[in-house]
């Protein structure tokens, strides 16, 4: 049996982490396929939903990629984000997701390697974890 | 109608498809629900690529588009563009997947990466359908520019800008603009002088209709969007108004000193100052910070920087007309003041504290009080008179103010003389009489009136006082009234209190004193007791303290000098009685003390040891410890009212009692305390009383003390230097005499001293430049101007910072005197510089001073560049400086100067430089290819320079007498704060970062903001000025286009499902949501609104949703990633 592959879902503001993640192409820094990337405007807009959205989808792994604090495009977003993200761990683990499944990174957008560092790590961590528990369980219709 | 979605694949050569097997993507996409038309081409944002997607749309009806290409930061606009043509709205009908940077560059294996974009191309087509039709706004475009930096870059910006008509808003934070070019000497490779290119365009930026200069200015903060920025500046104060002629007149009498910036240190500069000559605007600027920590601390607010100043400069009695601003018994205090100013002198941090007490006296002993200049004041009408009781401190300090703002105060002392306690309770060796009576005198010659021997009280009250015509009373008698021991036989013959013995004594009353004398007490009046009672005959004197020694409150150097004259201290020990026979003191009964627990004044208390008395015998005792106001004199006046202490109550701020119109201060208010105070007081109630007379609020326009600690940093290579010595009397020739102890400073002591002052404040506010001014531009009161400033577009050009090596210590740059950096070779080498052009090295001694040319100089190349250790990145531009310094030294020194560059490769990349570099090395400079690694310096300052010549494979090591380190070009050390305020970004080399660093080289993410010149990383001058250029042209374009688009990506509030709970109002970070009260709902006004979408994030009941990211959107795509 193959190797199992992590699933991870990544909101990548558009400003930083996004810009990050071109530079690690530019730069020919490669990470494991495993990571796919989602453009939003800021890690301020990540509602609580698409999170968890994403694990009842069958996601092994959220990130959340935002701007180091005071760096925001939008004088503040990113610090909503680190409040709300903090609820959402709470609701996780309640649901019986481990935290650790659940990331947010401060990545700006000259940190190419700090990308490639951050994606290596998450799948090596989940992959030690394994599957979500709720793989295969909780499909959600659109 | 059912959606047709064609999908494109691009190759992009062989980037894309050399890693995914771009057909099998496409043959997936064939295959998805709705997708009618899947292709793929070569480079599908080429003409005919987007020729294809053109054709597609109109032959196959689709009515979406997903194009798998590289990041949709690239050629996201490039698709939009080809569907709006094809009749497409590009928001609804286009997305963009990135299978280049987040696919095929990123991953190692075909397969991976293959799968990774069939996943990603999957969650692209799920979302399209989705996606919405939508607008962009257009709004108007201000067509004027701000210019952030005064460098070539700005100035080559904001005149482009000008010529086009518009306006440029210029703002340098530097009192000139210029920048590092203007403090070069000669500009590779060409070598024309960067003063004679230079300065024609600063001139012109001074000048041009078009251009709004804004020196000494900084930008606070941003706000808007492209086309309609509103930039808050603020134009920090220079002290001088734009009448300056530049004439340097004030620079002349300044007498404050400081390293010049624009020199990089290598000359002196006076605290007004201009840059260099050529400076634009040709305007004096002051550099002044926080008034230093002696002058917060003075209790009288003297202006110690400036009457230190002028004495270091031998301008003696300027420095005392400095002092009498604030206090006018300088003589005096400067001999018994215990200086509270000097214990927060910085100059501590160095070694000890300036002597600024003895320097005040040595002031005041320089002029002729008789002939001192009394300044004219426009003197009030007769009637205002003022009455004064007591000519001590107090009294003469405020009759002294009233008098300098022209009123006529009357003084009623009881004494038959005046001075108060500092004549009677000060012995003559300290404060010989006539340097108080030359200062009271003074004070009289101002206009006040002394009345002596005049006593109030129950024949003549207090409060008659203003029947018989006077319009205030300041009450001033001090505290002069001995406090008891409470001990047994204190009354007995031979027992006399430290006040009335040196009073009595002072009024050269004959008074008997003892053989073996005891003093009690530690403080001022008993030390001078005991040194009194030496000088009328005792042959012992002994001091009786109940606690130890660093418990006593007399002047620490006066305790010693009193120990030097033989007095004997007996601490910790407490007289229990005085011991008598026949009514006459034989001796005290003593008890020896231990220190228990602090006190509430922080002391620790004495506490008695059982059992340990013991006799002093002696024929007379002094108690001194302690005086108490003496209110006797209010009998007759009602409504005075006193505290329970027994001083006159007053306020604290207007020292107004509760009698309208009679104020207090002095001893008579605090309680005993030191003269200085008494004078600080006596200024506060000048303050009050004038107010008083004018009939203004007490409280109100007070003059406020200064406060903050934005100090000037103590340079750390000053040198050590400790403080003078008062000289004094031989011991030998004190005792038995009254002649002065302390001799006072001579002329060279003095000066030395002042010069060690450390300038805290920069400016030292002596004013002597105001009087110089013909043109009265100086105004040292001036203030920040701030202003807001409406532009459509922002070029930064804040340029970079050359690297301080004085971290690499194996250069020894900072302890070698001959070890220059490049700025300071610049600057040695320019005309306007500390030699007038000529390359000179240091002396060994001093490092302000130049001596003789080099004979031999090494150059070392890549100085913090190309340095894993310090910035990995090539400056640029050191290889061709470094050239042209060979050139300057062979050229200046002669052409026998030996020369060596260490380089590591020579990069001389540009137009004519590999022509110059072939010119430099025919002259016989010599090329060794390989990295200086250190430079050691012998006694004779020669300096050895050891590398490796890689090219022969040997270590070399050569003397020089010079060295020049070509540092690295670095970012501003404020470049994150600058990053914040305009919302661009910051590259891992700490440069501003560009849009993209090929075809956006101008740009960065926040539109209508651009970048020019080395602030974006490092480049020399014909590239610095080309990119200026070109962030003009981005300026240009967007005015002369006259509208812009503004991306449709805002958030919107769904009114049919709002709530109206406002959660989104105080989450908003740009105040674009205001609630509509009629409605009940919030509503988001478009104009404001960015699109971060911090409402539609938290919103629980998802009204708010940004366009074009909408929960279905998103929802799509991750449904898409997802899909098994």
């Amino acid at each position: 049996m193959s190797e199992f592959e992590p699933k991870i879902v990544a909101f990548f503001c558009n400003w930083c982490t996004f810009t990050a993640a071109d530079l690690a192409g530019t730069s020919r820094l490669s990470y494991p396929p495993n990571i796919k990337i989602i453009r939003v405007m800021c890690s301020g807009m990540v509602d609580p939903k698409y999170v968890l959205k994403a694990f009842l989808n069958g996601a092994d792994g959220v990130l959340i990629g935002g701007c180091w604090p005071g760096d925001c495009h939008y004088i503040n977003g990113n610090l909503k984000a680190r409040r709300r993200v903090a609820l959402v761990t709470e609701l996780l683990k309640q649901y019986g997701i481990g935290e650790e499944r659940f990331w947010l990174r401060w990545i700006a957008a000259s940190e190419g390697n700090m990308l490639k560092e951050v994606a290596d790590e998450m799948t090596a961590k989940l992959k030690q974890l394994g599957p979500s528990p709720l793989q295969n369980k909780g499909q959600m219709a659109v | 109608m059912s959606e047709r979605i064609g999908f494109f694949i691009c190759h992009c050569g062989i980037n894309i498809a050399y890693r995914v097997r771009v057909k099998e993507v496409a043959d997936y996409a064939a295959t998805f629900p709705g997708v009618v038309v899947s292709k793929d081409y070569l480079f599908m944002c080429s003409d005919p690529g987007q020729d294809l997607i053109e054709k597609e749309i109109k032959n196959s009806d689709l009515t979406r588009v997903v194009v798998a290409s590289c990041s949709p930061r690239m050629h996201e606009k490039t698709f939009r563009a080809a569907c709006q043509r094809a009749g497409l709205n590009p928001y609804r009908a286009f997305h963009m997947v990135s299978v280049r940077e987040h696919g095929s560059w990123v991953t190692e294996n075909e397969d991976e990466a293959t799968a990774k974009a069939i996943i990603i191309v999957r969650a692209g087509l799920m979302r399209v359908t989705n996606q919405n039709a939508l607008t962009p706004s257009q709004f108007s475009v201000n067509p004027n520019t701000l210019v952030v930096g005064g460098g070539i870059a700005g100035m080559q910006a904001a005149l482009d800008i000008a010529s086009s008509g518009n306006r440029a808003y210029l703002v340098e934070r530097q009192p000139t603009v210029g920048g590092h070019m203007l403090q070069y000497d000669k500009t590779f490779p060409t070598l024309d002088c960067a003063a004679c290119i230079g300065t024609p365009k600063m001139v012109a930026v001074g000048q041009d209709k078009n251009v709004t200069l804004m020196t000494n200015t900084e930008v606070e903060s941003v706000n808007g969007f492209i086309g309609n920025f509103k930039v808050n500046v603020n134009q920090l104060s220079r002290y001088v108004k734009s009448n300056c002629t530049g004439c340097g007149d004030c620079a002349k009498v300044c007498p404050v000193e400081a390293p010049n910036e624009w020199d990089v240190g290598t000359k002196m500069r006076k605290a007004i100052y201009i840059s260099f000559p050529q400076a634009v605007p040709v305007r004096y600027a002051i550099e002044k910070k926080d008034r230093g920590p002696c002058v917060q601390t003075c209790p009288a607010g003297i202006n110690i920087q400036g009457f230190v100043a002028l004495i270091k400069v031998g301008k003696y009695e300027e420095a005392l007309r400095v002092i009498m601003e604030k206090m006018p018994l300088p003589g005096t205090l400067g001999r018994i003041c215990p200086a509270p100013c000097e214990s927060q002198c910085r100059r501590q941090e160095v070694e000890s504290p300036l002597a600024i007490c003895q320097l005040k006296r040595f002031a005041a002993d320089q002029v002729d009080w008789e002939k001192l200049y009394v300044p004219t004041v426009e003197i009030k009408n007769e009637s205002e008179k003022v009455a004064i009781i007591g000519a001590g401190p107090a009294g003469l300090s405020a009759a002294y103010f009233l008098a300098k703002k022209g009123y006529h105060p009357t003084i009623f002392e009881k004494a038959p003389f005046a001075g108060g306690m500092l004549r009677f309770g000060i012995p003559d060796y300290r404060l010989p009489p006539a340097v108080l009576d030359q200062e009271i005198n003074y004070i009289k010659r101002m206009g006040v009136d002394i009345q002596l021997g005049v006593s109030m009280g129950k024949d003549r009250p207090v409060s008659s006082l203003f029947n018989e015509g006077f319009k205030a009373v300041y009450l001033a008698a001090g505290a002069q009234k001995s406090r008891k021991m409470n001990i047994e036989n204190e009354d007995a013959d031979g027992v006399m209190h430290g006040i009335d013995y040196l009073g009595q004594l002072n009024l050269k009353n004959p008074v008997k004193t003892g053989r073996k004398v005891v003093v009690v007490g530690g403080g001022d009046v008993a030390i001078d007791a005991a040194r009194e009672a030496l000088r009328q005959g005792a042959s012992q004197v002994t001091m009786v303290y109940r606690r130890s020694r660093s418990e006593m409150p007399a002047v620490k150097h006066e305790i010693q000098a009193a120990e030097e004259e033989g007095i004997k201290l007996e601490l910790l020990v407490n007289p229990i009685a005085v011991l008598t026979e026949g009514g006459k003191v034989t001796g005290l009964r003593c008890i020896k003390m231990e220190l228990g627990e602090p006190d509430e004044s922080g002391r620790r208390r004495p506490v008695p040891v059982a059992g340990s008395e013991f006799d002093l015998e002696c024929d007379m005792m002094i108690p001194a410890i302690g005086q108490q106001v003496n209110t006797s004199f209010l009998e007759g006046t009602e409504g005075v009212e006193l505290t329970r202490w027994g001083t006159v109550a007053a306020d604290a701020v207007t020292f107004q009692t509760s009698f309208p119109g009679i104020f207090a201060g002095g001893d008579m208010f605090t309680g005993p305390s030191i003269a200085v105070e008494a004078v600080a007081a006596g200024q506060e109630a000048a303050i009050s009383i004038e107010k008083y007379l004018l009939g203004e609020e007490l409280a109100e326009n007070r003059p406020v003390k200064p406060k903050g600690s934005d100090w000037k940093a103590i340079p750390k290579k000053v040198v050590v230097t400790p403080r003078a010595k008062m000289p004094v009397l031989p011991v030998g020739d004190r005792v038995g005499n009254y002649k002065e102890v302390e001799l006072g400073f001579t002329e060279e002591e003095a000066r030395k001293e002042a010069s060690r002052c450390v300038d805290c404040g920069a400016c030292c506010e002596c004013k002597l430049c105001v009087d110089q001014c013909k043109a009265e531009a100086i105004d040292h009161d001036m203030t920040d101007k701030r202003e807001t400033i409406d532009v459509g577009s922002i070029i930064i050009a804040t340029g970079f910072d050359p690297m301080n090596p004085s971290k690499m210590t194996q250069y020894g740059y900072g302890s070698y005197r001959n070890v220059f950096t490049n700025i300071e070779f610049e600057r040695l080498s320019n005309a306007t510089g500390p030699t007038s052009g000529k390359l000179l090295k240091r002396d060994m001694q001093d490092p302000m001073k130049f001596t003789t040319a080099p004979k031999s100089v090494a150059i070392l190349h890549c100085i913090g560049s190309r340095d894993v250790n310090h910035h990995e990145y090539c400056s640029r531009t050191c290889c061709m400086y470094a050239l042209k310094y060979a050139h300057l030294l062979k050229d200046k020194c002669g052409h026998d100067t030996e020369i060596y560059n260490f380089y590591i490769d020579m990069r001389c990349f540009g137009k004519g430089y590999e022509e110059f570099y072939k010119k430099v090395q025919s002259e016989g400079v010599r090329m060794i290819r390989g990295k200086a690694g250190s430079i050691t310096e012998d006694a004779n300052g020669i300096l050895t320079v050891k590398g490796e010549d890689t090219l022969s494979n040997r270590l070399v090591e050569i003397q020089v007498e010079m060295v020049i380190l070509c540092t690295a070009m670095e970012a501003r050390p404020n470049a994150d704060e600058v990053m914040r305020k305009f919302g661009i970004g910051i590259g891992a080399d700490g440069f501003f970062q560009e849009e993209h660093p090929k075809l956006a080289p101008v740009s960065t993410p926040t539109s209508g903001v651009f970048l020019a010149g080395a602030c974006q990383g490092p480049k020399d001058i014909p590239d610095t000025v080309a990119q200026a250029k070109g962030a003009a042209a981005e300026c240009l374009a967007l005015s002369s286009a006259g509208k812009v688009e503004v991306p449709p990506m805002i958030s919107s509030i769904d009114p049919d499902v709002c709530v109206g709970c406002q959660l989104c109002i105080g989450l908003c970070p740009y105040s674009a949501i205001e609630f509509n009260t009629f409605a009940g709902i919030s509503e988001v006004n478009s104009a404001i609104c960015k699109g971060c979408g911090s409402c539609a994030g938290a919103c629980p009941s998802g009204a708010p949703k940004v366009r074009h990211f909408t929960d279905k959107q998103i929802f799509a795509e991750i449904d898409g990633i997802l899909l098994n």
